[in-house]
């Protein structure tokens, strides 16, 4: 009860200071990768020191006395009892602890739309994202500020938007377009034969290229040029079927057209996607619930290459762990711990099936040297308050601080693809900060007050 | 007996041809098609070997032999000798099991949920880690017929699981719903006419090229791959009339029905044993006769022994397909050992009655050269046994299948705490003492009494010889292997 009396006070607080983030700034910005620049503008200009008694870096471990000087928004120096220049405001929490704003990495909050077993992996999250759900204000209270929306749907329901919680227009609130795809395997012949079928047609596309780049070898050397290098092809080729090349140096795609000029055809949209998780330039978010999932996938994806994370769903008898390691399990292929995959899970314990036993999944995943990645253990409000006290108790349970803290904060942000811009206190990052009475993990903690992007946007912090 | 067993073998010989295996041209990437043979073949070289050996139990091999204290090797989860005396690799699994029983793994003719919540397909859908197929194999059940195909209860892997995944056509032949009776009887005129003229047509066609290839539209699929000895035909039947009739068919068209249900076979045995049927029935099956007829019907307790007697093969299965894990004890698929118990009590031989729940279903469902019984060349797939199969007192100490082992007793959760595994008893020559007890010796010692056998015997003079030495050894990496598996149970 009284933790709901101080939230809403802090909606209060919250709203009056956040305001509108400067709509002004943004009618300049065209992209989206702009944006992110400016995304935090009410603080810009500004600096703010702040002291506290422990900052939890994430990235560089724990620094007591902390000073962290936050400028524009941004983190611009972290550090033990650093002197701060006269003149820029200091604040001053010694009881204080700080660790990374929480990253929810696998959320639908705040979107409406339901799937089906679709196979369109060209849908994107960021087309129903609605700034105005009241839910972003109410999660940042809880310290998460940062989430990535899937679209939903039970088969691969596609590319996920990576948003800071807080903005008046959807451009201002996107981080990251397109970071991951999301797709759902269970152990039956349709899953698979997304898989299977998606692999077929980019081995069909990869055909194509070679065939249009002979052809256009042909046609050039019909027009009497013989200078064509054996080794260009191939390196040309690669570029072709790497659509990260196509996309994003499509500055330097003109130059290339000047040295030789194939251009590879263009994949459909729905093959995009599945070229992209190819060479890592985008993501799969592979969904599974029970072991058996696991070995179908493997089996589906047999050799093709696909970069990919998992999400976990660790059900009250999840039989998973059959497939954390091939070694103790006798598996013919390689667990989820021997390719140190990063897994997306709630913070919950389990029991073995048909007992009451409790298991520690999240801990035996990070033993079996698998990335563990918190997320709240619904996406519902409540479950988002609860997030840190349930990653406590798989904490107490077993699971080092330092991985739980780090699977709420920068491994999720590897998932949602803005590792580079929030996850950790370092410099450079944004100014996404939680302040919390204690350590992270201790049931009597609360949340003092929250940062983003350089600005309170939660807490009484100015008494 | 012999030449029972004869027909059966011819059978085995003829299986591979149409045995359909798993994993066809599917999924396999087709990406860059060169490098990935070279691949292939790469790995093919570096496999090692995997052998494993079950050492000193008494074998019963399911074709009537039984080698006491033998040992059977196999390799690459293929049965590789059995007999004593086999020099066993160095690198092989050893398992010691003296004093124990060795049995074939038993075939299911027909389950339910054994392969978690697979349906069909199983090679896409197979969940190596339910807990039913733990029950299953619990029960002993290695391999088991669902939906048509044939498959094995195999652990910790999707690939291979499924033996024929065309195992048999059902076919529908009833008195209650005599229309089925006179289209069937019209699909395999049909399909045998096709056949005629296809043959006449590939003789002459070889001289008149432009003759016109005989229609296959309208043929029954089901029917002509029964009648080309392609896949097996399976009814459901149970009254007399019935079992005539599907008597009558087969032995007009030449194929070997299997009769599932055949309640009142024991009343047309001699019928049934001359068109060579094959007969799934359940031995405790209780149905009384139809007053309205004169002549005898109803079950009978020897209908399994009466029908064996009269030259059909007799398979038997539990009165439910499924796991049933409330209701009465008793009844459900793991129960496969009991209802060939009840087989026995009306008079089936206790040999033929081993084989009703092995061979005799592996050969229904053409997988017969690769599981049913322990021969040279047949899958590893065997039980280990603290007593007589057949007895109900007995417990599945061990399961192998494809040469792994896939239950462990003492290790699963359901049956670990009644009647701890008897120790192995070591065989010692004179002279020799036994200094060292074998590593997983004391884990077992103090259970030694409620072993069922052999407690007269004492322990006090134990003695070991080379050979025996060996075996300690192996038995210390047995142990070792124990303690590696599953640590994740341990964790809590």
């Amino acid at each position: 009860m009284e933790h709901s009396s101080t939230t809403a006070r802090a909606t209060d607080s919250g709203s009056e200071r956040s305001g509108s983030p400067t709509p002004t700034t943004m009618k300049t910005c065209t992209t989206i990768a702009l944006a992110v620049a400016l995304a935090a503008p009410s603080f810009a200009g500004e600096t703010l020191a702040i002291r506290v008694g422990r900052a939890e870096t994430v990235s560089h471990g724990v620094v007591e006395h902390a000073v962290i000087l936050v400028e524009d928004g941004k983190i611009a120096i972290v550090g033990e009892d650093l002197p701060v220049e006269r003149g820029i405001p200091v604040l001053d929490r010694p009881e204080w602890t700080v660790v990374p704003g929480f990253v929810n990495c696998y959320s639908r909050l705040g979107c409406d739309s339901e799937g089906g077993d679709d196979n369109s992996p060209d849908v994107k999250a960021i087309d129903e994202l609605w700034p105005k759900s009241p839910a972003y204000k109410e999660v940042v209270e809880h310290g998460v500020t940062t989430l990535s929306l899937y679209p939903a749907g039970n088969g691969i329901s596609g590319q996920s938007v990576t948003i800071r919680p807080l903005g008046a227009t959807a451009e201002e609130m996107v981080l990251k377009d397109g970071q991951y795809v999301k797709m759902v395997v269970r152990s039956d012949s349709p899953s698979k034969r997304r898989i299977t079928d998606a692999f077929k047609k980019v081995a069909e596309y990869d055909e194509k290229v070679v065939k249009a780049r002979e052809k256009f070898d042909k046609d050039k050397k019909g027009g009497s040029k013989k200078d064509e290098k054996a080794d260009d092809k191939k390196s040309d080729e690669k570029k072709a079927f790497d659509p990260a090349a196509q996309e994003a140096k499509s500055d330097d795609k003109k130059d290339e057209k000047k040295d030789d000029g194939f251009v590879p055809p263009q994949p459909d949209e729905k093959l995009r996607p599945w070229l992209e998780m190819r060479v890592g330039a985008k993501r799969g978010l592979v969904a599974m619930s029970q072991a058996s999932d696991w070995l179908h996938f493997q089996d589906a994806l047999g050799k093709n290459e696909l970069a990919y994370d998992l999400r976990l769903v660790l059900q009250r008898e999840s039989d998973l762990y059959h497939v954390f390691e091939k070694k103790t399990n006798e598996l013919d292929v390689d667990g989820i711990g021997d390719k140190k995959l990063r897994c997306v899970v709630e913070p919950t314990l389990t029991v073995a099936a048909g007992t009451l036993r409790t298991r520690n999944l999240p801990h035996e995943l990070h033993r079996s040297g698998a990335k563990v990645v918190f997320i709240p253990r619904n996406d519902s409000l409540g479950d988002h308050q609860q997030w840190r006290s349930n990653v406590g108790e798989v904490v107490s349970a077993g699971l080092p601080a330092d991985v739980a803290l780090r699977a709420m904060t920068l491994e999720a942000a590897e998932v949602a693809g803005v590792a580079d811009l929030v996850g950790s206190i370092e410099k450079g990052k944004h100014a996404n900060l939680v302040f919390l009475t204690g350590a992270p993990f201790e049931a009597s903690t609360k949340i003092a007050a929250v940062m983003l992007d350089g600005e309170f946007v939660h807490g009484e912090v100015y008494q | 007996m012999k030449s029972f067993l004869r027909v059966p073998a011819l059978l085995a010989v003829v299986a591979p041809a149409f045995v359909m295996f798993a994993a066809p041209a599917r999924a396999q990437d087709p990406a860059p098609a060169e490098p990935k043979k070279e691949d292939g073949k790469k790995d093919d070289a570096k496999v090692e070997d995997k052998w494993v050996a079950v050492v000193g139990g008494d074998i019963h091999a399911g074709t009537g032999e039984v080698l006491k204290g033998a040992t059977i090797l196999g390799k690459n989860g293929k049965i590789h000798a059995i007999g004593y005396d086999l020099d066993i690799p160095k690198d092989a699994k050893v398992h010691d099991v003296s004093g124990l029983r060795v049995y074939p793994g038993l075939v299911a003719i027909s389950s339910q949920g054994l392969l978690g919540n697979a349906m069909a397909e199983f090679d896409d859908t197979i969940d190596p880690f339910s807990t039913r197929m733990v029950l299953g194999l619990a029960a002993g059940i290695t391999t088991t017929g669902v939906g048509g195909s044939a498959v094995k209860l195999k652990r910790f892997s999707v690939d291979g699981a499924v033996v024929n995944e065309r195992a048999y056509t059902v076919m529908s032949w009833s008195g209650r719903n005599p229309r089925t009776k006179s289209e069937l009887r019209e699909k395999f005129a049909d399909a045998a006419r096709y056949i005629r003229e296809q043959r006449e047509w590939e003789r002459k066609s070889k001289e008149e090229k432009d003759l016109p290839e005989p229609k296959k539209s309208g043929i029954d699929g089901g029917v002509l791959s029964v009648l080309r000895g392609e896949t097996q035909a399976k009814f459901n039947a149970s009254d007399r009339d019935d079992l005539l009739g599907i008597a009558r068919l087969a032995q007009e068209y030449g194929f070997r029905p299997i009769i599932d249900g055949c309640q009142e076979g024991w009343t047309v045995a001699d019928e049934l044993g001359r068109a060579g049927a094959r007969v799934v029935l359940t031995a405790r099956d209780r149905r009384s006769k139809d007053e309205q007829q004169s002549a005898a019907g109803g079950t009978s307790i020897e209908n399994a022994a009466i029908l064996h007697k009269s030259g059909c093969m007799v398979a038997v299965t539990p009165p439910t397909e499924g796991v049933d894990l409330g209701g009465l004890e008793g009844r459900d698929i793991r129960m496969l050992t009991i209802e060939a118990g009840f087989a026995v009590r009306g008079g089936l031989p206790e040999r033929a009655a081993l084989e009703a729940i092995t061979i005799v279903p592996a050969r229904m469902m053409g997988i017969s050269h690769r599981v049913g019984s322990l021969e040279v060349g047949k899958d590893f797939d065997l039980l280990v046994t603290d007593g007589d199969l057949l007895h109900y007192a007995t417990y599945v100490q061990w399961a192998f299948v494809d040469g792994r082992m896939v239950y462990d007793k003492e290790k699963e959760l359901y049956y670990a705490h009644i009647r701890p595994r008897p120790v192995a008893e070591k065989k010692l020559d004179a002279g020799e003492t036994a200094e060292s007890k074998p590593a997983d010796e004391p884990k077992t010692e103090g259970d030694k009494k409620d072993g069922d056998k052999k407690d007269g015997e004492d322990d006090e003079q134990k003695k070991e010889g080379d050979k025996d030495d060996g075996e300690k050894k192996d038995g210390e990496k047995k142990d070792g292997e124990k303690k590696e598996d599953k640590p994740g149970e341990k964790q809590d």
